[in-house]
């Protein structure tokens, strides 16, 4: 028998140990992530091709184990070859910088390692997510309702897809679609994939998606929506759900709420509002209008590890149901987690509302930011984003080569970076071509030298443009000089 | 119950080694940016952002009078936060001589917690008070008296590893923008598939818990029978059938209805008495079935490790099955997976190479931070990457500058992705397989010994010998041992968990689930996990049951 078997009479690991690495790792942490991974004169990213990367790692998993010195040496490494999300030149997702109450709520949440399935293993979480997604309601304008955090927004996507669903053919839940009569959802071409990946796997299919036509500048257009919707009907399809976008993820467009909430009330649709990028706006009393309308929606997913620095994941799906649709369309009731003869109130048992059985805690870091700033601290986050876009968008019209896609609406400013040699040649045959091939050089140097990190993509018949979305608060207008001398300097010879 | 001020001393020799660590850091941060103004002076003009109030108040004339976080608050916050956190969350939490929870009714725990937003901040020490009290209300699952749920025990590696990926805060969609956890999430998959036994490999993917890999398992199985699904929609397919035990866990049923599949299609098949899937009888459902117009089975979900039994279903035999009727074969062992760790009980799983998907968290006996889910799929032909992938352009272009088939996100219904592998990958390397072994036949043995425990105790009745890490048991108060077997016994067994469960979270000396099964009264299910525990932590859990419960 192993030496480590024989005795069961005491603790087979030394905690004492396990909590040295823990204060070494967190000294490394503190100096490789936070300090170094926020200064600007380090490195956003220290870039290395897949197979060199794999050997410096040392990935394999062995019989043996490894010496605390050596597991160090691996926190170290890990550090150093990830992407520095935090850093002030990071501006390649939709999420960036740090909030160290938010922080502090996540090394909370992970040490405390909890599921929020009942109260009674998570007692404080429980009421907490009850309190925050109130909150959240709240800034949507709901006095009641109900919600939970999703794993990300593409899974509140397949929520309230799952809901709409089940409120209109409840049999569905034991029968299946078979049951049902064919059932179509309408969302704008600008929306985001989880829309099209959602109706993949409920069932739906993906040619049951209808997009719905938008302006010039991503919006969808209600009038379209109506005939689309009639043309639908006189297809034999039942439409149930049109998923609209308050701040879609390349142009940062808000779809009109209003307009649409009419075609929807005609129609006695679901109202859901892909908010995930754009719900933070209702912080700002100065902003807010652009979700106008977003009160008469049926749901609402909204990310806040996005705008607000929550930390991944922290995506909340708000419902204005009162009937516990949530619980009826997902409850399993399980008899060894949700027994029904406890010594509480079994309504604080909300794991059932979930299709996950394990959920993790997101609430706290949130929860936590939010009390260290208040609403009116988010809001000063929200409405400096705004002017710092501000600030770039005039200082790009200042300079030559940075061509705007349109006037940014919300932090997403979309432009072409346009090379001296290419510069007064928009006539040529080949120029599209030419200028499709300059943002992904530009990307790969900026990655190779480490100084920024900006996304690109095409758009429907826009070749490759640069979409950069600005909003932590530890960005400042240096910053955005910086980008745009760095933009300058990386493709000036294409 | 026992002593806080023992606590508080602790508390004070390790606040100032943080605090120690924290001036050091602190007159770095101070210096750093004259040094580096002078030292780089072509890379740019930009002084360090580190110093945030600076920048903030030179931005664009706007005055933010936002949180003026000085590097010097920022550094001492969270060095402070951290103190707190190894302290009150790390050690005080798996002290046995603390609580393991502090029970508070939900009305007063309100009150106590304050939790309404508001307008205007707090100061940073009402802060700290806050994450202190979140704590201390908290139930401490990295207890050694915590014996409540599938997971238990404190990880100091994977916690390391999650504090890392947590401050990282990166996304798993491409090499890009995580290319270390991407490579590392590769190198687990192909390990565990190495422990799984698949040796052409397959693929994989970590996904947000269990559920979603059982979900992922019914889209993949009906995606390949009918691919058209996709597109179409389940009218493309006939009726299809699932069929899993009646012990298998309640997500199949959950994904089956999400899906549009619906749960009346989710066939249950009965089980021995021990818990596991009867093949012969799997085999007479799906014959069943497939005699009904236009149903179609497609697939067969085997639990290794029931949630309440710790069950293995045969896998061999109904690999067999599938094979026969070309069905698509997923093996849950979400519970169960730990044991394919350990030379010695491997055996359990016996068979688990034929199934073609696996779900694996090795958040639960592996004692990985939650959440650490695994999903395996025997597949070489790119099927996760066919049946989930939308193709944003957005994300996946296709122009990049490296391999872009390291973009892995597209294979997920998710968007973003936590990098959940690193967890587990730091943890394999820190303690090797050899040592994960260990600690599992060490699980094994613990509930061994449990149960000789409770065939040696009056009142404590086994409900069955246990055949993984789940001990479930009756505690017989003697009011009621004399009562014969019938009705009014039953009835007052019954009663009898709910009751000690109060008990002992009001006490907050242990936490360990009860449940009613199929016709059987309310029993405990234990669950050993954790290498913290030893012989006297269960000698313990017996005594408190009596005591708790010895006047019922």
């Amino acid at each position: 028998m192993e030496p480590a078997l024989c005795d069961l009479k005491d603790p087979l690991i030394n905690h004492a140990e396990g909590q040295l690495f823990l204060n070494e790792a967190f000294k490394i942490i503190v100096e490789e992530v936070l300090c170094k991974g926020t200064d600007v004169q380090q490195k956003v990213c220290e870039w290395r091709e897949p197979d060199e990367l794999a050997r410096l790692l040392d990935l394999e998993l062995r019989d043996a184990g490894e010496q605390q010195d050596r597991l160090l040496q691996r926190v170290r490494d890990v550090a150093k070859y990830s992407v520095k999300t935090s850093h002030p030149r990071f501006f390649n997702q939709q999420f960036a910088g740090v909030d160290y109450h938010s922080l502090a709520g996540r090394f909370l949440t992970e040490a405390l390692n909890t599921n929020l399935f009942t109260y009674e293993v998570a007692p404080v979480f429980v009421l907490m997510e009850t309190e925050v997604l109130r909150s959240l309601r709240q800034l949507v304008g709901w006095t009641e309702g109900d919600g939970i955090f999703c794993p990300g927004g593409s899974t509140s996507t397949v929520y309230a897809m799952n809901l709409a669903r089940y409120r209109l053919f409840p049999e569905v839940k034991s029968q299946g679609l078979w049951a049902l009569p064919r059932l179509a959802i309408f969302t704008s071409p600008e929306s985001h994939y989880s829309v099209r990946k959602g109706a993949a796997f409920l069932g739906f299919g993906t040619d049951n998606v209808i997009l719905v036509k938008v302006d010039e500048r991503g919006h969808m257009i209600p009038e379209d929506l109506d005939e689309k919707i009639e043309l639908s009907k006189s297809q034999g399809a039942v439409p149930f759900l049109v998923s609209c976008t308050a701040g879609t993820t390349v142009q940062g467009a808000f779809d009109p709420l209003d307009g649409i909430a009419d075609v929807c009330d005609k129609h006695k649709l679901w109202l859901h509002v892909d908010a995930a990028w754009g719900g933070s706006v209702l912080f700002s009393k100065q902003h807010r209008h652009l979700m106008k309308g977003v009160d008469r929606a049926n749901s609402v997913a909204w990310n806040l590890h996005k705008m607000l620095a929550a930390g991944l994941q922290c995506s909340a799906l708000l419902l204005k149901d009162t009937t516990d649709l949530l619980k009826r369309c997902h409850s399993s009731n399980a008899s060894y987690l949700f027994q029904q003869d406890k010594f509480y109130d079994v309504n604080l048992d909300i794991g059932d509302k979930s299709v996950q059985c394990g959920r993790k805690v997101d609430c706290l870091k949130l929860w936590l930011m939010w009390k260290a700033v208040g609403s009116s601290g988010l809001e000063q986050r929200v409405d400096k984003a705004f002017l710092l876009v501000r600030y770039l968008v005039d200082q790009m019209k200042k300079r030559d080569g940075f061509h705007l896609l349109s006037e940014p609406e919300f932090v997403n400013v979309c432009f072409w970076f346009i090379p001296p040699s290419l510069r007064g040649k928009e006539g040529n045959a080949d120029y599209q071509n030419k200028l499709a091939k300059v943002a992904p050089t530009i990307k790969e140097r900026m990655m190779k030298r480490g100084t920024l990190m900006v996304g690109y993509q095409p758009l429907g018949d826009k070749v490759n443009f640069f979409r950069v979305t600005v909003f932590s608060h530890l960005v400042s207008h240096k910053d955005m000089d910086f980008f745009l001398d760095e933009i300058e300097r990386l493709g000036s010879d294409l | 119950m026992r002593s806080r001020c023992g606590g508080r001393g602790r508390r004070d020799r390790k606040t100032t080694e943080v605090n120690s660590d924290k001036t050091g850091r602190t007159q770095k941060l101070k210096r750093q940016p004259n040094q580096d103004q002078q030292e780089t002076p072509d890379k740019e003009q930009n002084p360090n952002n580190t110093n945030i109030h600076d920048t903030v108040c030179n931005l664009y004339d706007v005055p933010l009078n936002g949180p003026a976080l000085s590097v010097l608050s920022v550094d001492s916050f969270i060095h402070q936060s951290m103190g707190i956190i190894l302290e009150d969350a790390v050690k005080k939490a798996t002290d046995v001589r603390e609580k393991v929870c502090e029970w508070r009714s939900p009305e007063e725990l309100k009150e106590l917690l304050d939790l309404e937003l508001r307008d205007q901040g707090e100061s940073e020490s009402k802060i700290l008070k806050r994450c202190r009290d979140a704590i201390r209300y908290s139930v401490k699952t990295t207890h050694p008296r915590f014996f409540n749920q599938l997971f238990a025990g404190m990880e100091p590696y994977s916690l390391v590893a999650s504090f890392i990926t947590e401050t990282l805060k990166t996304s798993l969609y491409t090499y890009e923008m995580a290319p270390v956890f991407t490579l590392i999430e590769d190198a687990v998959l192909r390990k565990m598939m190495e422990m799984i036994g698949w040796e052409e490999g397959g693929d994989g993917i970590f996904n947000a818990g269990g559920s979603m890999s059982n979900m992922y398992a019914m889209n993949l199985a009906r995606y390949r029978y009918y691919p058209d699904i996709k597109e179409l929609g389940l009218s493309a397919a006939p009726q299809l059938a699932v069929f899993t035990s009646q012990e298998s866990h309640y997500s199949i049923s959950k994904a089956a209805a999400l899906m549009g599949i619906g749960t009346k299609n989710v066939h249950m098949v009965p089980t021995d008495k021990r818990g596991k899937m009867i093949p012969s009888a799997l085999e007479e459902q799906i014959e069943s079935a497939k005699r009904k117009v236009r149903t179609v089975p497609f697939l067969v979900n085997a639990t290794a490790g029931t949630t309440v039994f710790g069950a293995f279903d045969p896998i061999d035999k109904i690999g067999e099955i599938c094979e026969k009727h070309n069905l698509w074969l997923h093996v849950d062992a979400c519970w169960g997976g730990g044991a394919l760790m350990s030379k010695k009980h491997k055996y359990l799983l016996k068979g688990i190479e034929k199934a073609n998907s696996v779900a694996w968290n090795p958040h639960k006996m592996l004692m990985t931070c939650l959440q650490c889910s695994a999903f395996l799929i025997r597949d070489k032909t790119h099927l996760l990457q066919h049946c989930h992938s939308a193709r944003a352009s957005y994300l996946f272009q296709q122009d990049k500058f490296y391999d872009v088939s390291y973009d892995i996100g597209d294979k997920s219904i998710q968007c973003s992705r936590k990098p959940d592998a690193f967890k587990f990958w730091l943890t394999w390397k820190a303690l090797g397989t050899k040592e994960l072994g260990q600690r599992v036949d060490r699980a094994f043995e613990m509930s061994r010994y449990l149960a000789e425990e409770i065939k040696k105790r009056e009142g404590f009745r086994l409900l069955m010998e246990p055949e993984y890490a789940n001990v479930c048991f009756w505690y017989i108060p003697p009011s009621l041992r004399n009562l014969p077997d019938g009705p009014e016994f039953c009835q007052k067994l019954h009663n009898v968990a709910p009751v000690i469960k109060e008990r002992m979270m009001k006490m907050g000396s242990m936490m360990v689930g009860y449940q009613p099964h199929g016709g059987n009264a309310n029993f405990f299910r234990m669950v050993v996990i954790s290498p913290q525990v030893s012989r006297q932590d269960l000698d313990f859990v017996l005594d408190e049951i009596h005591n708790l419960g010895k006047d019922l």
